[in-house]
């Protein structure tokens, strides 16, 4: 009697099991062949007839449909920009950090860097959604809307105590950036070997596209003056900022309408770190500093990988931890609270946080242009 | 002099208007006294942190009064996924109980597989969840929130399905016994032994599943697709470094909190005003 109840209980045990396994595998399988066929169906005839339509046209028909895509947190103000310069509704759908919404369609104008998502749509390697040329991009330095991304900033009063910390740290960066950029198949190795978070293929094309946003402004124009602050493109980007930046804080709008760029940035360090010749600035106020990435390891960041893999660092005198960011580690809270020294974050990023409160100064703009395009399959806006 | 004092402090103790006065009181001081060290500073030198990270209180109830409209439909979103998602999961896991209790050899097996539901992280369930129902609708608010709902019905079905089966099992011997001496149909045992028997327990249910499906409501708002719900501005502001209004957001999803176990303990007490729970 009592081994038929055992097996009876082992029986609907295993009843309800397989329910469930069957039931996850149900939705599983559904989602998978609605991508297998939005895939086949981008590859099958994508260039059959009609024109390509213009990035106005596009950008129009996918606000219509109410399928552009960002991220948020941030992130999402260029397209605000963009979408009010065409006199639309500033609606936009969440993107996740993959790009399967804009795979399967759900969003049609995805938002996308250059160095990374962008790489993942069109690249065939491993992690790749293989699009080729079957993609157009829309370029915000092209729209006249781009705002400046990867920093290196840290506290005011850090600067005041630390000055020639900082332009030390400075200088060697930016040999680390100048090395990275001229050689960035070697960085993304370095990178890679660092503990990468992707694959060493995407690693690569990320470093050579990378190395286009720190040599090129936002016009187009080369530029040797790594790290410098571009005035012009700053103030494009806090003009923006204070246009597109909504804060509940009454306060904290009220802060950032009075901001100018003395708020928020000091050429001082960087301009003495690009005179010097052999990075000595006198004695280092601090010489162990710790840096936190915006982002997981890769090859977005591989001035920093560069200069300690190749000493850069230590030749200055500097013993510097890199601490990768992700998720929401905030890396203005990081480097306000005293966690970390120095930090990378986008321009827009520090002016809100100080807004908010903090005290943080940008000394240096890594990226000289704005690496955010927004992606669409050429299929799709057709005429 | 001594046994006076002694005595009025022993008839205040034993004062039955005192102890009511008391257990309302004391935890009201203890607030007012928090929430005055944390807007004089002193909390801050305590935790060694800044008025940015920790805002004081002044400014947290300045924004939320700032914005009461778009706190408000902020909240209301959040409200709607959590009371659908804990009305629809409590019904479907007090059916669940109903049905394993009918077959209860079966039942109780299948009831641990419920139970293991409620052991997969929040985190974990909400991308799959949005994964999920993104066909449901062609609009990004309606099959988000029908995603979220999902999420914190799951999460109650468990703690419901649970609980009510022990009501509608965990009999007292001789009922059962007096039943089937009646001759009683399963179904008379059912309406009126196992359904009444259960009610306590299903409040037991409801007390971890209120709290519960809030917190459940907030974090499946991080994974959303469509930016709305007060946890998903938590976490927007937090990123932001806009700390003083995350802050504010925190507070009215305490509010919701503690208004729906309010709401929740002043119906548990008309319902069971003239029954005890005896365990």
């Amino acid at each position: 009697m009592k081994i038929k109840r055992n097996a009876k209980k082992a029986l609907s045990l295993c009843c309800a099991a397989v329910i469930l396994v069957s039931a996850f595998a149900g939705c599983g399988s559904s989602s998978s062949s609605s991508s297998s066929s939005s895939s086949s169906g981008s590859s099958s005839e994508s260039s059959s007839s009609g024109t390509l339509m213009s990035n106005e046209e596009i950008i129009k028909k996918a606000a219509a449909d109410g399928k552009v895509g960002n991220w948020g947190l941030g992130n999402e103000y260029e397209i605000l920009a963009l979408l009010q310069k065409y006199d639309l509704p500033t609606d936009y759908l969440a993107e996740d950090f993959t790009m399967d919404g804009f795979d399967q369609d759900d969003i049609t104008l995805a938002s996308a860097m250059t160095y990374n998502e962008l790489g993942l749509v069109k690249n065939d390697y491993d992690g790749g959604y293989k699009y080729g040329d079957t993609v157009g991009v829309i370029d915000m330095n092209d729209e006249g809307v781009a705002m400046l991304e990867d920093n290196i900033f840290c506290t005011k009063k850090f600067a005041e105590e630390n000055p020639n910390t900082v332009k030390a740290f400075l200088y060697a960066s930016m040999k680390g950036w100048k090395y990275a950029v001229e050689n960035p198949d070697e960085a993304a190795e370095i990178v890679f070997e660092a503990g990468s978070s992707v694959s060493a293929d995407h690693q690569s094309y990320m470093a050579k596209e990378v190395a286009k946003l720190v040599t090129t402004d936002t016009k187009g124009n080369t530029v040797s003056d790594y790290g410098k602050m571009d005035e012009e493109a700053m103030q494009q980007t806090l003009d923006l900022c204070k246009q597109y930046i909504q804060f509940d804080d009454s306060a904290a709008a009220k802060k950032l309408e009075g901001f100018t760029l003395d708020d928020i940035r000091d050429n001082q360090y960087i301009e003495a770190a690009t005179a010097s010749t052999d990075g000595n600035f006198g004695k280092l106020e601090k010489d162990k500093v710790t840096i936190q990435l915006k982002w997981l390891p890769q090859a977005q960041f591989m001035g920093y990988y560069v200069a300690k893999a190749k000493g850069y660092y230590d030749e200055v005198g500097l013993d510097v931890t890199i601490t990768p960011g992700g998720g929401d580690i905030s890396e203005t809270t990081a480097v306000s609270n005293g966690t970390v020294d120095f930090g990378v974050t986008w321009v827009a990023n520090l002016t809100s946080a100080n807004a908010g409160g903090m005290e943080l100064l940008e000394v240096a703009q890594v990226y000289q242009r704005s690496g955010l395009e927004l992606v669409y399959k050429k299929e799709l806006f057709t005429k | 002099m001594i046994k006076k004092r002694k005595s009025l402090w022993r008839r205040l103790k034993e004062n039955r208007a005192v102890q009511t006065l008391s257990t309302i009181l004391l935890p009201v001081l203890f607030g007012v006294l928090i929430i005055a060290l944390w807007q004089g500073q002193i909390l801050h030198k305590i935790f060694n942190t800044d008025i940015n990270t920790l805002p004081l209180p002044s400014r947290i109830c300045r924004i939320i009064l700032d914005n009461l409209p778009s706190i408000g439909e902020n909240a209301l979103y959040t409200i709607i996924v959590a009371l659908a998602g804990l009305i629809i999961g409590s019904i479907i896991g007090y059916l669940i109980a109903v049905f394993a209790s009918l077959f209860q050899k079966w039942g109780a097996g299948g009831l641990t597989i419920v139970g293991a539901f409620n052991a997969i992280p929040i985190v974990a369930l909400a991308p799959v969840m949005s994964n999920w129902t993104k066909d449901v609708s062609s609009d990004p608010n309606f099959r988000s929130m029908v995603a979220k709902t999902l999420v914190v019905m799951i999460v109650c079905i468990a703690s419901m399905s649970i609980n009510a089966f022990r009501g509608l099992t965990e009999l007292k011997p001789f009922a059962l016994d007096l039943m089937s001496s009646y001759a009683a149909k399963k179904r008379t045992v059912f309406f009126k032994l196992r359904l009444p028997n259960s009610i306590p327990y299903v409040f037991t249910a409801l007390r971890v599943s209120v709290p519960i499906s809030i917190i459940s409501a907030v974090v499946s708002e991080y994974f959303a697709e469509y930016i709305v719900g007060v946890g998903r501005e938590i976490r927007e502001n937090i990123v932001l470094g806009q700390y003083p209004t995350a802050w504010a957001y925190i507070v009215v999803a305490c509010l919701i909190g503690i208004a729906m176990y309010g709401l929740l303990m002043a119906v548990e007490a008309i319902v069971l005003k003239n029954r005890r729970i005896k365990n």
